[in-house]
């Protein structure tokens, strides 16, 4: 039986800023309760769209680069819209989270409940820790996501 | 419509639905196409300037960080080259378990051309989101066949994007044959499905657009090629990999960040990818499959780069079955790689990636550290073919408004799967001081 809430942490944890999704997932899977899995993912479209099957609710978080000050906490309901244009820039072959989500969409393959958060990253090259204005934006995140639970 | 004295200039600054970043460039003077150019603009990566002074242990990871598409390419030529250099043959299980890896990128690499970026092209719709309202069946099809590929690639190559169970000998670990046959459900679904998309995609409205095609491709004895065989072509050259640079070079071009491979005598371009595997390979696919060739509409040879939507779909069914073979006939090894003892070489190995011949070259001390590496991928082979398709077919489109004729030549493109990322890995950089 799959747990009907489901967070989603997405990234790269050996590109700086882009680990954000992953090391968040660590740090939540300690501290969500029983009835809520926590998963790293890498992204791919149709995987992460068959990952949230079945489930009531789902959050999606990674870190974004769209141009706003690094730091900055995106929060966006996603059965309301999709995700921003200027989201969508990094994906294989054009065909990335922003893709799968619409994708889902017009199949019918959407959660009743998704939402994604992005933190504004401000490095993305090689590296294995969050840049100092993400870790604390992370853990600004964190809390905000246990107190919606 | 064109008129007398006028230039006509067809640009698209972004092109869509293709790996990395490329633009095209047409210029049309009194109705005569007079320029094309595929100008790939994506920076320049220096892969082969970052493997010099690493380790020969190191190339299979290096490398498949050139392709999220195609990692598993990039480590089938890196590994097979660096076997060759050192005088070390991998076979039995441990060469089933390769081309079963292999097979699993074919299948994941080919879905999501077929459906995600290439069908829209043929059913009128700028994207697979606005394809899926109308056709969210197909686009069910395109993403089980995806999930499946990478499931494969996940178990075998440890995962999914940028695989990392591939070394020099063979692998970190292998499967048991029990965690392959979980697999065998998943894969019969996606053979299923592979022959429904060979059908569905035959039916699409093709141009009637054909070249006569220098196909180079690998060729062996005995199957369809992945990781193994002689480079050929269906005009009569017959090579070892070994041979690769005396037939073959790689050329700048102002316009690209992308090296063009030409062939070295005639500076001809030349094909390379699925057509060029099923004209030289395609009496190897299995009975059934040529049936389903055939019933496609496919002769021994097919020479319209349109068709290659139907062909990389016969090709994931051919990757279904070969998956469900080894599978099938999996003895696990009692070890997981042989041995390899560095010494002072030069190695050479060529693989069909998804889109190609993916060339690698290496050379190494006797400690086995990389002196030099050269990376020729099919993206950079195909450039100077993509734009000799162009030159061909964009003035039958003449007439056509620029929104069609734009459309026309990306569909183009698009017959070729071009990855960009891939291309632009390497450029050869002339510093001139005076």
């Amino acid at each position: 039986m799959k747990a009907q809430k489901l967070i989603i942490g997405i990234g790269n944890r050996f590109r700086g800023d882009d680990a954000l999704g992953c090391l968040l997932a660590d740090a939540l899977r300690a501290r969500v309760p029983q009835d809520v899995e926590v998963i790293e993912h890498n992204g791919e479209p149709a995987s992460l769209i068959d990952c949230w099957q079945e489930r009531q609710s789902v959050i999606l978080i990674d870190a974004v680069s769209s141009g706003a000050e690094a730091g900055t906490i995106h929060a966006i309901d996603l059965q309301a819209r999709g995700l921003p244009e200027q989201f969508r820039s990094f994906s294989t072959h054009a065909f990335g989270i922003a893709e799968a989500v619409e994708l889902a969409r017009v199949l019918n393959k959407l959660p009743a409940r998704i939402g994604f958060y992005g933190i504004e990253g401000s490095c993305f090259s090689a590296a294995t820790e969050l840049s100092p204005v993400l870790q604390s934006a992370a853990r600004i995140l964190q809390q905000r996501i246990l107190d919606d639970l | 419509m064109t008129e007398a004295g006028k230039t006509r200039t067809i640009k698209v600054d972004y092109l869509a639905r293709v790996e990395g970043e490329g633009a095209m460039f047409l210029k049309i003077n009194d109705g005569v196409l007079s320029d094309v150019q595929l100008r790939i603009f994506e920076p320049p990566r220096f892969f082969e300037a970052l493997l010099q002074g690493r380790k020969f242990s190191e190339v299979a990871d290096i490398t498949a960080r050139i392709c999220g598409i195609c990692p598993v390419a990039y480590q089938m030529s890196a590994v097979h080259a660096v076997e060759q250099a050192f005088g070390v043959t991998v076979d039995g299980p441990l060469r089933a378990l390769r081309r079963l890896l292999y097979c699993s990128e074919w299948i994941a690499s080919h879905a999501l051309h077929i459906y995600m970026l290439h069908a829209p092209d043929f059913l009128g719709y700028p994207s697979a989101v606005h394809m899926a309202r109308d056709y969210p069946a197909l686009v069910e099809q395109g993403l089980a066949l995806k999930k499946t590929g990478g499931e494969l690639m996940s178990l075998v190559g440890g995962r999914e994007i940028h695989p990392v169970n591939v070394r020099v000998g063979g692998f970190f670990k292998v499967p048991s044959r029990r965690e392959l046959q979980q697999q065998v459900a998943g894969l019969e679904r996606a053979r299923d499905i592979a022959r429904a998309t060979v059908r569905q995609v035959s039916r699409f409205d093709f141009p009637d657009f054909e070249q006569d095609y220098t196909f180079v491709a690998l060729s062996h004895p005995d199957e369809y090629p992945l990781n193994q065989g002689r480079i050929r072509s269906n005009k009569g050259l017959d090579i070892a990999a070994s041979e690769f640079g005396a037939h073959f070079e790689e050329r700048h071009v102002r316009h690209s960040n992308a090296l063009h491979c030409v062939m070295k005598d005639s500076g001809q371009s030349y094909h390379v990818g699925p057509l060029a595997r099923y004209a030289l390979n395609g009496h190897l696919l299995s009975a059934d499959i040529q049936s389903e060739a055939r019933l496609a509409g496919l002769g021994a040879v097919c020479n319209n780069p349109f068709k290659s939507i139907i062909v990389r779909a016969l090709e994931t069914l051919f990757a279904c079955e070969e998956s469900l073979r080894i599978i099938a006939e999996y003895q696990e090894p009692q070890r997981s790689f042989v041995e390899v003892a560095p010494r002072k070489s030069v190695g050479y190995a060529a693989t069909e990636a998804p889109r190609g011949i993916l060339y690698h070259r290496y050379e190494m001390n006797e400690n086995g550290d990389i002196l030099s590496a050269i990376i020729t991928p099919p993206t950079s082979q195909n450039q100077k073919m993509i734009e000799d398709d162009l030159r061909a077919l964009v003035p039958r489109y003449l007439s056509e408004p620029d929104e069609t004729l734009r459309w026309r030549a990306e569909q183009a493109i698009r017959n070729y799967d071009p990855c960009i990322s891939c291309a632009t890995h390497f450029l050869k950089l002339n510093v001139e001081r005076t």
